[in-house]
């Protein structure tokens, strides 16, 4: 038993690491044929327009739902102990700092990761990937590239997006269920927030956006075995991102602190 | 004629099984070669590695002289420029209309400007029958027609070389009849080919010579008339009857 055990154990984690090594070599891949010509910067354009535009309205629900529950907690929370007035401060820096990035990353590697890992995963399937090839041309440049470059533009965006609907939404708690003053919370929330507390937030972003997109492509290109393995790849590339993005956002967070104060 | 196609001891394995042992085979130039044989024992394989699709565990693989299996991929661009592939199931680009799929080699590869291309895919279409199609999705054609417009997005930038993976596999008489006249077509330019196959009439009608895969080996070479002139236990006509070897 313990010997199979340890066998299972071996195998995740040689599945692991070969997994991580390929994703390092596709990223690789991915800097070797970024300025490679020509830039195809059409393609990059319609994948900004399928990750961010098409992801808008779900950043929305997402960040105003986000602002508002905080709100009510740290309101409801804070009022026992006649800290009502805080709560404008505190939400707007949760969401900026933290709530913000992580919460617009996880709903995109929930849609954009998904929707990735499962059209590559088709079409490696479809075999239009080796159709690609053998045409004599590189999937990575038409199919990786655009997708990379479209999360690294996108998802900051949408963050910013994302944190002044999140303050918005936590205005509307503060006025409505607080019965603080509208201008007070804006102006709180205003000054309480630094260009460096936005700034580390959409940092993060950029290595979120790397993390969802190069996850997604690798387990796209790595299907094996039908539309079932469409399947197992689009979980794993929402999951593993997932998990990314959470862990990664301790460790930023961590650096950010050291390296900015 | 000289050689254009050159198997020398090509080994191919896959994780533990050994797909292919020792393959060695030529192909002359304006010849197309029917490669026979059992499901699973390795056709297109032979027809992946040629363009570097797979690389070979031992054993070369030349195409003019040049060898495919140590090639980088960049370096494999021109040789697939001038080798095209042909997929069973026509692998068109299922988000891309009919005119955008033939497009997409002559805008990768040439600097024909957009009103050519257009003349050329017309052209291209006019001679697969397929006219007026220009803006179907691939989804909306029937599978005789996706594999049409494979073929024809295969060989839109004149290659020297092409390879069909089963390309009458589950057709109708009527659209296998089109896939032939086609292959015939592109032989009389000089066009040299592989055809893998199981359609035992296709094989007949387009192979100069046909090829037996079995156990991982080419088995036995030959034109037709080489194979029934060894009489009726030859191994093509034990393969076609369907006979253990």
């Amino acid at each position: 038993m313990i010997r199979n055990a340890s066998t299972a154990l071996g195998g995740r984690i040689l599945s692991f690491a070969h997994a991580l090594g390929g994703a390092v070599l596709l990223f690789r891949q991915f800097l070797r044929e970024l300025f490679a010509r020509p830039l195809l910067l059409n393609l990059v354009g319609e994948q900004v327009y399928f990750v961010g535009v098409r992801s808008m309205g779900l950043v929305f629900i997402t960040a105003v739902s986000t602002g508002m529950v905080m709100a009510l907690q740290f309101g409801l929370g804070l009022e026992k102990f006649g800290g009502k007035l805080y709560v404008p401060k505190i939400v707007a820096l949760s969401i900026v700092r933290e709530m913000g990035p992580v919460f617009c990353s996880l709903m995109l590697a929930a849609r954009v990761g998904a929707g990735i890992a499962s059209e590559i995963g088709s079409m490696v399937v479809t075999q239009q990937i080796d159709a690609m090839r053998a045409l004599g041309t590189s999937p990575i440049k038409r199919i990786v590239v655009p997708r990379i470059l479209a999360c690294l533009i996108a998802l900051p965006l949408l963050c910013v997006l994302g944190n002044a609907i999140g303050i918005l939404g936590s205005i509307a708690i503060e006025v409505w269920e607080l019965g603080l003053d509208p201008i007070f919370c804006f102006e709180k929330a205003v000054t309480t927030i630094t260009l460096r507390d936005y700034l580390t937030g959409l940092l993060k972003t950029v290595f979120f956006a790397f993390f969802i997109s190069v996850t997604a492509c690798y387990f796209g290109l790595n299907v094996k075995g039908g539309t079932q393995g469409v399947g197992s790849a689009t979980t794993m590339a929402v999951v593993v991102s997932s998990v990314l993005i959470l862990v990664g956002d301790f460790f930023l967070t961590k650096a950010f602190f050291v390296l900015f104060g | 004629m000289a050689a254009v196609i050159e198997f020398q001891n090509f080994q191919k394995r896959f994780g533990s099984k050994q797909v292919h042992r020792d393959v060695s085979f030529t192909v002359h130039e304006g010849e197309c070669l029917g490669l026979l044989g059992g499901s699973g024992c390795g056709k297109s394989v032979i027809l992946r590695s040629l363009i570097g699709l797979e690389k070979p565990d031992g054993g070369r693989i030349l195409v003019e002289g040049q060898d495919v299996g140590t090639m980088s991929e960049s370096e494999l661009v021109e040789i697939r420029k001038k080798v095209a592939y042909v997929f069973q199931n026509g692998a068109l680009f299922d988000s891309m209309t009919v005119f955008e799929n033939l497009a997409y080699p002559l805008r990768a590869h040439t600097n024909l400007s957009e009103e050519e291309i257009r003349a050329r895919i017309h052209a291209q279409l006019a001679e697969f029958d397929l006219e007026g199609n220009d803006h179907v999705m691939p989804a909306n054609l029937s599978g005789g027609m996706q594999k049409r417009v494979g073929l024809a997005r295969s060989i839109i930038l004149q290659p020297k070389i092409v390879l069909y993976d089963e390309p009458t596999a589950g057709l109708d008489p009527y659209n296998t009849l089109r896939i032939q006249e086609m292959i015939l077509r592109l032989k009389t330019r000089g066009v040299t080919s592989i055809f893998v196959t199981h359609d035992m009439p296709s094989a007949f009608a387009v192979c100069d010579r046909i090829a037996l895969l079995r156990n991982g080996r080419i088995e036995a070479i030959g034109t037709r008339e080489e194979f029934e002139s060894q009489g009726p236990d030859n191994p093509l006509s034990r393969f076609v009857r369907g006979e253990e070897p």
